[in-house]
């Protein structure tokens, strides 16, 4: 008993007095867990190139949720925990409202034009920049080659053909047609807004105004309804998927199209899996006689208002988004580049085929809106839709209800 | 007893350690959020925030939920409770170890186990449809997290699993102390077994009841680890507690006082709660 | 009649002494008693079972139909990639270090305002109580923020007592309502006894009425430890502890993750699952032996 009072108080004693050498300057970031190692790789080679910094990513968890909550409280406390904000795309508006970044333009006007044009956009929050693009994410359509080679198929540029393609080839339960992410969380909006993109509609018009409740907005809601019980070409456990259940029930070959980002082509043709070269990408379809978009995500670096080490961050911030640091992330963990240039390089062209294909899809991929409420609209979105899906509310009233309640926030 | 001073330093000094936690960790959030729950952006509202609030369509969705996942898990857990506590009370062949595994549910982290049930309930990998499939109980498998009732009746199931051994430990520390001769007394009168579970058993346990009734109903209001990983409150909101849109008001809207305002409701909320129970179930003898 | 050799909630053993019927219903009845008991176990372990069973499995194998409840190979892989990370033993260190010393506090605090409660007449005594009470009435969420205030104010943040002070505030209340209940059935002759043979206060408390608690503490020390304020907490444990080298388990679970970002290794967290219940299943090997322990030396007597 005593034993155990003196250790545990020696513990607790000594974790006060632990001290930490300063010599170096010292910036921090929250990242996530770096599969491939590609970040420390990059980092060390910074480190070499100067000394005087040292860079410290702290691994977070995988759910993108549970890291923005790290950061809100981090600035909520008024702390210098993190130096550099490795942001989702649609943090970004939230974070700069609040003052909890600094822009960027000083230094980030030029080599804008290098980037991706939607991934610059959705850095930018009232016409100042507050994020640098690291990596860039868009939803595209996977489909098994095969199986449309051997029936004579051309891939489908339009819902109409997905849906005659599915239904000719596919044999519920064991292959269905279509799969995407429809359970009731972020993923299911970006879903969502590809659909309602290539019926031709939006959220908010370039004025800002909200467009949502058009007639546009209702065929996309029927639309993704009608997959799952009028065609049937998308089994009823969709309103539950998220990436990795589809990337899982196409994996294993039981469906024929899947949405998906772009992460799940490196899986899909390794070794053992069973859809190994049988894979193709091509443009989430549109709807005949308009035209197709993906949903942007993304990632990338902002340099907290807190920081106490706002040069460092900025030196490496240029450094780890350059040309050859982002080839490096590529080539170790997969990391889809933001730099235009480098969809262009020989040695990636040569690892991944497809990423012609994949940067024309980039490059008109567009952002979720840009608001600083976004959060809380997309869960208005996100609990309308599902209802939609659930054949709980009817597409006309889902949006009606929708509109209010989004019409509420905005004038708050 | 004698009320000397000296006692009541002694007494003093006791709780004066808890006192200090209690007061620095505990009351300065509570009030903090007190105030800000009547403040919008540094300034004086007044109850502004609590019109809105009842105004809430997602909040009293949210509040329905939380309730009726109360009055379903709570008593549910009680009664396998007792059950349980009352069969490992006996001396048995390997008790200690069915001690041991009853404790176990309890035992495991709350938001690792919450992801293992998300597979276990999983349309077309999930282990609960291939039991039943193979049980002929079903002809198809079902979408257990993908239909509103069917998804609150798994987050009732993983609640129940994981809340009831909380239950059992403590009604088996209540089983055990009873002074067994109050049981041979009675069965000398020609008592039953029945009836001795009635007249002695039952009301000894009453506090015990009590302190498990109060502990996992205030618990279950403020259920968030594993409906967040199950569910996320989906499908379409059908299974969202309070905490949960607290969370998102926070942290995601980052809308500080509207989510003041939430906690200090549920708050009240739990405080009418236990204030119910124990009027109805606090024994005088037993309160301190 | 039949279960007349059951005695709800008496500690004897299965009496057979009443029984008269023929030895075919007495079979048949133990036997349904311990299918019974059979059934609890299995209800209580199957979902770990399961994970037991998917840690063993080939990533692959898990994804795919029909089920295999029995893997075709057994691969340790998993374990074996958990144990030859340093990181991950140093999270099993953290929290043991944090969980054994919230219990160890939160029962010295808990048996010392217990008796207070139970025994003494303060006049800050419904205050406290009320403290205690409001304590456990808030949702965990909303002290996040105040608190990493407050712990950074303190320079604690990455430091185990940012952890253990929360802790042992928030299972405060349950271990002393369990200690307050349990010092209330001590008959209050003894202590009386011991006042007139000239005992203080302070003796009585220590060598009294202390030994006598053990089965009340062996249960507290359960409650705590595995109670949503120790070992298993996420919430606190994710903000206040940054650092790598400082975090707990629950946490470094969920940072376990696979060749992507959307990628859940199943059978690594599985046996990460496994691996961290591994202490706490002792712990309640040793302190369930106590409580019996405890009562079988007539500690009410």
């Amino acid at each position: 008993m005593y034993k155990l009072i003196i250790i545990t108080s020696l513990m607790i004693a000594s974790s006060y007095f632990s001290c930490y050498p300063q010599e170096k300057t010292k910036i921090t970031f929250l990242g996530w867990p770096d599969p491939g190692g590609g970040f420390e790789e990059v980092i060390s080679d910074f480190e070499k190139e100067n000394p005087d910094i040292d860079v410290e990513m702290i691994k977070g968890p995988t759910s993108t949720d549970t890291r923005e909550t790290m950061y809100v409280t981090s600035f909520l406390a008024g702390e210098a925990t993190y130096d550099m904000v490795f942001m989702d795309i649609i943090w970004v508006p939230k974070f700069a409202k609040q003052g909890w970044l600094i822009p960027l333009d000083g230094w980030f006007k030029e080599e804008r034009k290098e980037f991706l044009p939607g991934d610059i956009q959705g850095s930018i929050y009232q016409g100042k920049i507050y994020r640098v693009p690291l990596q860039s994410d868009a939803g595209v359509l996977y489909y098994r080659k095969d199986l449309l080679e051997k029936e004579g198929f051309m891939p489908p540029q339009t819902w109409d053909e997905l849906i005659k393609i599915s239904q000719k080839l596919q044999n519920p339960p064991h292959l269905w047609g279509f799969v995407f992410q429809g359970k009731q969380y972020e993923g299911l909006v970006c879903n969502f807004l590809e659909i309602l993109w290539s019926f031709g509609g939006d959220i908010f018009d370039k004025k800002g105004n909200l467009i949502l409740n058009s007639p546009q907005g209702v065929q996309a809601l029927e639309f993704m309804y009608k997959l799952i019980h009028t065609y049937k070409i998308t089994p009823e456990g969709v309103t539950t998927y998220e990436e990795e259940e589809t990337r899982h029930i196409f994996q294993e070959g039981r469906t024929i199209f899947c949405r998906n980002w772009p992460y799940m082509w490196k899986l899909t043709q390794e070794e053992n899996s069973p859809v190994k070269d049988k894979v193709g990408i091509i443009r989430i379809p549109h709807k005949e006689g308009k035209n197709s978009f993906s949903t942007l995500g993304g990632w990338g670096f902002g340099i907290s208002k807190f920081s106490k080490n706002k040069s460092a961050c900025i030196k490496f911030i240029k450094y780890i988004t350059s040309y050859q640091a982002q080839k490096k992330l590529h080539l170790k963990s997969g990391i889809v580049p933001t730099r235009k240039a480098l969809f262009s390089d020989e040695e990636i062209l040569k690892l991944n085929p497809h990423y012609p294909d994949l940067y024309q899809i980039l490059l008109s991929a567009k952002p979720r809106p840009v608001h600083p409420e976004y959060a809380q609209i997309s869960d208005i979105l996100k609990r309308f839709i599902h209802k939609v899906l659930l054949g709980e509310l009817s597409p006309k009233t889902a949006l009606d209800k929708a509109e209010l309640k989004i019409k509420k926030v905005l004038k708050e | 007893m004698p009320k000397s001073f000296d006692e009541q330093k002694f007494g003093l000094l006791l709780i004066l350690p808890s006192f200090i936690l209690l007061g620095l960790v505990a009351l300065y959030p509570i009030l903090r959020n007190l105030i800000l729950s009547f403040t919008e952006n540094d300034q004086f509202i007044g109850i502004k925030n609590f019109i809105l609030l009842f105004q809430d369509e997602r909040f009293k969705s949210s509040l329905f939920n939380t309730l009726l996942f109360c009055l379903i898990s709570v008593p549910l857990q009680l009664f396998l409770g007792l059950v349980f506590a009352l069969i490992l009370q006996q001396r048995f062949f390997t008790r200690g170890f069915v001690r041991t595994s009853v404790f176990l549910p309890w035992a495991l982290p709350t938001a690792v186990m919450a992801v293992a049930w998300k597979w276990i309930f999983n349309d077309t990998y999930g282990v609960f449809n291939d039991i039943l499939l193979r049980l002929q109980i079903i002809k198809e498998p079902l979408a257990w997290l993908g239909k509103p009732d069917l998804a609150f009746f798994c987050i009732i199931l993983a609640e129940v699993w994981k809340c009831t051994p909380f239950v059992t430990v403590i009604l088996l520390a209540g089983l055990q102390s009873i002074p067994p001769e109050l049981y041979e007394a009675i069965s000398v009168d020609g008592a039953n077994t029945l009836q001795r579970f009635r007249l002695i058993t039952l009301p000894l346990l009453r506090p015990f009841l009590l302190v498990a009734l109060v502990f996992r109903t205030i618990q279950a209001l403020g259920v968030f680890d594993s409906i967040w990983v199950l569910t996320g409150g989906g499908p379409g909101g059908s299974t969202e507690p309070i905490s949960l849109y607290v969370y998102d008001t926070v942290f995601r809207y980052l809308k500080f006082s509207y989510g003041s305002t939430m906690v200090i409701f549920s708050f009240i909320l739990s405080l009418i709660f236990v204030f119910i129970f124990y009027k109805f179930w606090g024994d005088r003898q037993i309160e301190y | 009649m039949s279960l007349s050799f059951i005695n709800f909630g008496e500690t004897d053993k299965l009496s057979t002494k009443k029984y008269r019927f023929s030895p075919i219903i007495y079979g048949l009845t133990q036997i349904s008693f311990y299918l019974l008991v059979i059934f609890i176990v299995i209800l209580h372990l199957a979902p770990f079972l399961w994970q037991v069973i998917c840690s063993l499995k080939n990533v692959d194998e898990i994804y795919s139909l029909p089920l295999k409840y029995i893997p075709s190979k057994i691969s340790l892989s998993a374990y074996r990639d958990l144990i030859s990370n340093p990181l991950f033993l140093r999270y099993l260190l953290n929290s043991i270090l944090i969980s054994l010393s919230t219990t160890f506090f939160c029962l010295l605090l808990a048996s010392l305002s217990g008796y207070a409660l139970s025994r003494l007449s303060l006049r800050f005594k419904t205050f406290f109580q009320f403290l205690l009470l409001i304590a456990c009435l808030f949702p965990q969420i909303i002290f996040l923020v105040p608190l990493y205030e407050l712990m950074a104010n303190l320079k604690l943040i990455n430091k185990p007592l940012a952890l253990v002070l929360p802790y042992v505030t928030f299972s405060l209340p349950l271990a002393v309502w369990v200690m307050t209940g349990f010092f209330q059935t001590i008959p209050k002759e003894i202590e009386e006894q011991a006042i007139i043979d000239g005992f203080s206060r302070l003796k009585i408390l220590t060598k009294i009425i202390l030994p006598l608690s053990r089965p009340a503490l062996a249960t507290c020390a359960i409650l705590i430890f595995i109670g949503p304020f120790a070992w298993n907490e996420f919430l606190f444990s994710l903000s206040f502890m940054i650092k790598d080298t400082s975090r707990t388990v629950p946490v470094g679970i969920a940072l376990l993750s696979g060749a992507s970002m959307y990628e859940m290794p199943w059978n690594k967290i599985c046996a990460a699952c496994v691996l961290t219940t591994l202490p706490l299943i002792i712990f309640v090997i040793i302190f369930q032996k106590r409580i019996i322990e405890g009562l079988t030396r007539g500690a009410l007597k």
